[in-house]
């Protein structure tokens, strides 16, 4: 579950708060980070990959109607230091249109980046268990584990948000006096009755998180296995074609060429 | 998501909202943006849309492209209000709000080019994202015309089919790939061309001056009036909500009026 698609307004105010101030440490910890490598040699780079997430973000799978966000590929490329910028990058560019939400940008951040870390983390693992020959087989179950792990700290989110009756009226909960309407003629000049009273105020009711945890664990396998198919191609295409970009040289070369399996 | 269409209503438009100063427009929208969060109640959120919308179309921003826009939101927020909304009105809330919420920015990126959205940012924001920011930006052009050739490319030769979702997210996959390579090429070619034109670790981009100061002033003296509006209306709770409807109603009628004076030929 990559950027949290939850309106502004929803989460309560200290939440949103220590998401900002959590995601501005992460990334200022991060050009830290980034400042002892050749960090003018970096930017364009962290500038390609943020905007090739982008592009995939607004590209649709056609049947479907899902898109890929490439999370894991881009941790895979940056690490886990970079990938963090580039999540904040991308949040805000998204943000500003209007894909997710301006307050959510800190927690988006740090979905976003954990997915990118995770990611990077975990394919590092499974490759190295796997080997190079089965690149496809370690991004994918990278990125279904990263997306289950990402989608639980999701549903904990909204669980922290709305979970409690203490927390209900932060949620933004329409209180139901609202819905009384009152004619400003109605002492003189016209007045209009079809406009009249509702339902006693009742106290702020909480977010469902039993029903969201229901829907996003429903939907959410079927965006996980794509996610999963395309990034499991997109890594072996690219480690086919440029292996330095996916390898670095932690994982160690194959003992036999590909395609000597046969010849004992 | 179309980066082009944005671009050029920002550089092309010549309203007076594209002329004011781009620190007075994001100000304006964190005020309007504080008033949408700030209130629980559904008439005065959605006085906020319609004023948002009014601001659009009084602009003459392309406005097919931005209530498209925010639809997008709109829709992520009722497949959130049936996940988890407590009750239907709850979800109108929160539908309306992630509307108002988008519009706002929309309006905002419509009205005013990327860097000097950034630019602000980027001078509180470390060097290296200030940095990025601008080379996301654009990056973004150059790829996603790179990726729209590969799709036709693919199309062409029928790999996008909606018959076959396998072979179309194979294809999909595929022209990615090619994409990731040839945004690391790009990434090379940017930074030699940096270093050739003296780049020494900072980009510096240069905010206009409001051309109408006088608008300027207006224009946050609107959105503190919506934001002071929706605190009161918060604060005073059930004394007012009775009244909350007459502000959808006047700002619909802003609305009205707005279109009537638009559609009037000049």
């Amino acid at each position: 579950m990559s950027h949290i698609h939850i309106p502004d307004g929803v989460l309560p105010l200290w939440l949103v708060a220590a998401g900002w101030v959590a995601a501005l440490v992460l990334v200022w910890v991060a050009s830290g980070r980034a400042k002892r490598a050749d960090v003018r040699r970096k930017v364009p780079l962290l500038g390609v990959v943020a905007a090739l997430v982008l592009v995939s973000m607004s590209t649709e799978i056609v049947p479907v109607a899902y898109h890929v966000n490439l999370t894991v590929v881009a941790g895979v490329l940056l690490g886990p230091w970079l990938g963090a910028i580039a999540a904040f990058i991308v949040v805000i560019m998204l943000a500003l249109l209007g894909h997710g939400g301006v307050t959510v940008i800190g927690l988006n951040t740090l979905m976003i980046a954990a997915e990118m870390a995770l990611g990077w983390g975990l394919f590092r693992l499974f490759a190295r268990a796997l080997g190079r020959r089965r690149i496809g087989w370690a991004a994918a179950v990278a990125t279904v584990v990263t997306l289950a792990i990402t989608t639980t700290a999701l549903v904990g989110l909204v669980a922290l948000a709305g979970g409690g009756a203490a927390t209900g009226r932060e949620t933004g909960a329409l209180d139901p006096a609202s819905l009384t309407f009152a004619n400003p003629f109605s002492g003189g000049i016209v007045s209009v009755n079809t406009l009249r009273g509702a339902e006693p105020a009742a106290s702020a009711a909480p977010l469902s998180v039993t029903r969201f945890a229901a829907v996003v664990y429903t939907l959410g396998p079927i965006g996980w296995l794509i996610e999963a198919l395309i990034t499991a191609a997109v890594l072996s295409y690219v480690a086919r074609v440029r292996p330095g970009l996916v390898f670095g040289t932690a994982i160690p070369e194959p003992t036999r060429p590909v395609g000597d399996e046969g010849a004992h | 998501m179309d980066v082009r269409a944005i671009d050029l209503s920002a550089t092309t438009g010549t309203s007076r909202l594209h002329r004011a100063s781009p620190v007075t427009k994001l100000i304006a929208f964190g005020l309007v943006l504080a008033a949408v969060v700030v209130q629980q109640n559904l008439f005065v959120v959605l006085a906020c849309l319609l004023l948002c919308v009014a601001l659009a179309v009084g602009t003459r921003l392309p406005l097919r492209k931005v209530l498209g826009l925010a639809a997008y939101p709109g829709l992520f927020a009722v497949v959130f209000a049936l996940a988890a909304a407590p009750d239907p009105l709850t979800g109108a809330l929160f539908v309306v709000r992630a509307m108002a919420a988008a519009l706002g920015a929309i309006v905002l990126v419509f009205s005013t080019p990327y860097p000097q959205v950034f630019a602000p940012l980027q001078r509180v924001l470390p060097e290296v994202v200030g940095d990025a920011l601008l080379m996301t930006y654009r990056s973004l052009f150059l790829l996603a015309e790179k990726f729209e050739r590969l799709r036709i490319a693919i199309r062409l030769r029928s790999g996008l089919t909606r018959g076959h979702p396998v072979r179309a997210a194979r294809a999909t996959a595929g022209a990615l790939g090619a994409l990731v390579l040839y945004a690391f090429d790009l990434s090379q070619r940017e930074y030699d061309v940096m270093r050739l034109r003296g780049y020494q670790g900072r980009l510096r981009v240069t905010l206009p001056h409001a051309a109408s100061p006088g608008f300027d002033a207006a224009l946050l003296a609107s959105a503190g009036v919506v934001l002071v509006t929706a605190v009161v209306f918060r604060a005073a709770g059930a004394a007012l909500t009775p009244w909350s409807w007459l502000l959808a109603a006047s700002a619909l009628l802003a609305l009205l009026v707005t279109v009537a004076w638009r559609l009037i030929p000049r």
